[in-house]
């Protein structure tokens, strides 16, 4: 039901991600949100979608969730310019276009409605109401004849008065500066919904003003365009989403005309509009004079509300040699404010506005969100990182009727994060510590997953599951940081990895997530199995590790071994490892490693797939 | 404990050969009402040991009319389906214990979370 293509215009958007999420990030805006132009710069993803907000503040691998603003190429300066010199650079870089900024709040306004309808149900037939009007009056639009439907907004606009158009439009926008009381402007809303209804936008204005007449109308309005819409997607949906670059600077152009144009006299407006009207036949047809009427909406709110606002500046490189971020902030504040009449306020802004500058990129959002999407409303205790947890799960491509198993589940993140997206499977999850499974329990019953994750207390070396049973693993390995100082985990490595391939199916995924040594580790018993029988049982590690590449001269496997070769571990660790080499058969197939930040550190996320013969001899790098 | 759980829990006491199914010893059973999901369900099915699942939920009182075989086209027989979801997810012990049914070494279950938990000498 929820297409991607139902949230109407494209809007550009940007995440923050963890190092190394980004790939994942990519992955899923391209597959929930069905996003275009997907791009990805160091620690951000930004991308283009007409997918509801609703759906875009639900991505799992990103930290922060932006409107993008302005995406530029890097601001340079010479090491040797003036603080006089750069900060107008910057201006004129960064503020040049007032269009940009105004259709850009516009959109904002637009989705932190439509977001916050989603919270709060009594609060939706405000915005619910703007969209369903917009796209009642689209198919209008659509239907008529341009000249003529643009002349009727002249009047219509004429005949109603701006002042009092000015009121809904502020408040539509939830803009707090009106001078009236909530209820006042509500019943005008009111009325003037029931004009435009009366009015069809074809002819003179008709005022007939009954409040309770008023509100049945726009819910039957409502449901006339629910029904509408689906017409309307037909038609314009190929349209919307390729044209959403020219779209939004025509909607900017119109804005900016509307705007100043609220000062000019009716004939020269008439004019204006007939030559839009025309133009926009030429161009683009169709969809254009639809955006027309939709701008009529609100083109007040960008010259008459003074927008508050606060700068949140990120500076790096040759830029942030001569001026500071806090300088950065001042500098385009200032601009901002002579612009667009917007006002500073540090406190309690209406608006936030991110500028990232680096030697790389030069990025400007509005957070969507307060809160990162990182933090999970249905998650109490934390444990591994929200967005981590989740790209494991991703990797282990959960089916319907799954069992997944965590053998070191902890507080349960990564069965949380799983069960969230998987529906029709099931998971379990095991740990040693009684402690840990009260809190992983806690979670669990927050999170209202009972029914699909179950808790076991076992240990990850002797699972009590049958052979072959699971269809996927997904485990974070303690390494030390937090836990698992109690156990030797490099030391048992090889025996919970056996233990995990037995539970293991054929085809079955292996999740793990790894310190750096840990996954060096890992690699080497690995090889160590792939080599092992060919060569002598004495020879040591290294001596193998020489000889592997000749036998295969892959560019993975090189470098391997280059990383091998850079961590020696100790020699009590490699006969404590030859040992304990359970690996009589080993059927993991290594498939994947992606590096993430895990805060301080970096861990490792290794994927492997379960053989169906116990015996290959592939290469396993 | 669900008896999902219960049907892909097996014990590994040292020297144990078929420590499957274990059996169930409870104190306190309680039922809870789970949203009925006919997808999920009618996949299990053919992931379970029917037997297991038949004889735990007999042990529990709670096995209505579960056929001893599993019956053909269960995909569509939304009844049967029914039963099933209630004996796999609504039926759970939260105190007692599993018992292996070879060494008969006891597992404790407490609440609700079972302990399989071996000391270093079973191993």
């Amino acid at each position: 039901m929820d297409e991607p293509g139902s949230g109407g215009s494209v809007v550009r958007y940007y995440c923050t991600a963890g190092n190394g999420m980004e790939a994942f990030l990519i992955n899923e805006v391209k597959t929930k949100l069905a996003a275009e132009d997907v791009c990805q710069i160091p620690g951000k993803v930004l991308f283009s979608s007409s997918a509801k907000i609703n759906r875009v503040s639900n991505l799992k691998g990103a930290e922060r969730l932006f409107l993008l603003l302005k995406q530029d190429s890097p601001v340079s300066l010479s090491a040797h310019t003036s603080t006089a010199k750069a900060a107008s650079v910057l201006q004129s870089r960064l503020l040049g276009d007032k269009n940009q900024w105004t259709s850009a709040v516009m959109t904002w306004s637009r989705l932190q409605g439509e977001l916050t309808g989603r919270k709060n149900t009594v609060k939706t037939s405000s915005p619910a109401l703007g969209v369903t009007r917009k796209r009642e009056d689209e198919m209008r639009g659509s239907d008529e004849q341009s000249r003529e439907g643009e002349k009727s907004l002249v009047e219509f606009r004429t005949s109603t008065g701006g002042e009092r158009k000015e009121e809904t439009d502020k408040q539509r926008s939830g803009g707090q500066n009106g001078v009236s009381t909530m209820a006042q402007k509500r019943k005008r809303d009111d009325e003037e919904e029931k004009e435009r209804k009366v009015a069809g936008w074809d002819t003179g204005i008709e005022k007939t003003v009954e409040k309770g007449k008023a509100c049945e109308e726009e819910r039957t309005r409502e449901e006339e365009a629910e029904g509408m819409l689906v017409e309307f997607i037909d038609c314009t949906h190929g349209a919307d989403v390729n044209g959403g670059g020219p779209v939004c600077d025509h909607t900017a152009s119109r804005l900016e005309h509307r705007g100043a144009s609220s000062s000019k006299k009716m004939d020269d407006i008439a004019k204006d509009f007939t030559e839009e009207s025309q133009e926009n036949v030429k161009t683009t047809g169709e969809k254009n004079k639809t955006l027309l009427t939709t701008c009529e909406d609100k083109p007040e709110l960008l010259t008459c509300i003074p927008v508050s606002f606060r700068i949140s500046c990120k500076c790096s490189g040759s830029l942030s040699r001569c001026l500071g971020a806090q300088e950065v902030s001042r500098v385009i504040g200032a601009g901002l404010s002579r612009l667009l009449g917007w006002k500073a306020d540090l406190k309690n802004p209406q608006l936030e506005i991110n500028v990232n500058l680096s030697d790389d990129y030069c990025l400007l959002g509005i957070p969507l969100t307060r809160l990162p999407l990182a933090n999970r409303s249905y998650i109490k205790i934390t444990g591994l990182r929200s967005t981590t947890a989740w790209a494991m799960a991703s990797l282990a491509h959960i089916q319907p009727g799954f069992r997944v198993v965590d053998p070191m589940c902890g507080v349960g993140t990564i069965l949380i994060e799983a069960a969230q997206e998987h529906k029709d499977a099931c998971f379990l999850g095991v740990d040693i510590d009684e402690a840990q499974l009260q809190k992983a329990s806690e979670n669990i019953a927050f999170a209202e997953l009972e029914n699909r994750i179950n808790l076991l207390k076992a240990s990850s070396l002797v699972l009590p599951v049958p052979s072959a049973t699971v269809d996927a693993v997904i485990c974070d390995l303690p390494f030390g940081r937090k836990f698992g100082s109690r156990i030797d985990m490099a030391a048992n490595l090889p025996l919970i990895l056996t233990e995990m391939e037995r539970v293991l199916r054929p085809g079955g995924i292996l999740v793990l997530l790894l310190s750096p040594q840990l996954s060096c580790l890992l690699k080497k018993l690995l090889i160590q199995y792939d080599t092992g029988p060919k060569s002598n049982p004495e020879t040591k590690p290294q001596t193998g590790i020489q000889n592997c590449p000749s036998s295969s001269g892959s560019p993975s496997k090189k470098q391997t071994f280059q990383i091998h070769s850079g961590v020696k571990s100790t020699p009590s660790q490699e006969t404590k490892l030859q040992h304990s080499l359970p690996f009589t058969v080993s059927s993991l197939k290594h498939q994947a490693t992606f590096r993430v930040s895990l805060g301080a550190i970096d861990g490792l996320i290794h994927k492997y797939v379960k053989k169906d013969c116990c015996v290959f001899r592939d290469v396993m790098f | 404990m669900k008896l999902l759980t219960h049907n892909m829990l097996t014990s590994h006491v040292k020297g144990v050969t078929k420590g499957y199914p274990l059996l169930i010893k409870a104190t306190e059973v309680k039922v809870n009402e789970v949203e009925f999901n006919p997808q999920f369900v009618s996949r299990m099915i053919p992931k379970l040991e029917w037997g297991a699942l038949v004889h735990a939920a007999e042990e529990l009182g709670h096995r209505q009319d579960l056929p001893g075989e599993l019956v053909q086209d269960f995909e569509k027989n939304e009844d049967f389906l029914k039963k099933v979801h209630r004996v796999l997810l609504e039926v759970e012990v939260i105190e007692g214990c599993l018992q292996c049914p070879e060494s008969g070494r006891e597992f404790p279950i407490s609440k609700g979370i079972p302990n399989m938990l071996l000391n270093e000498d079973e191993v």
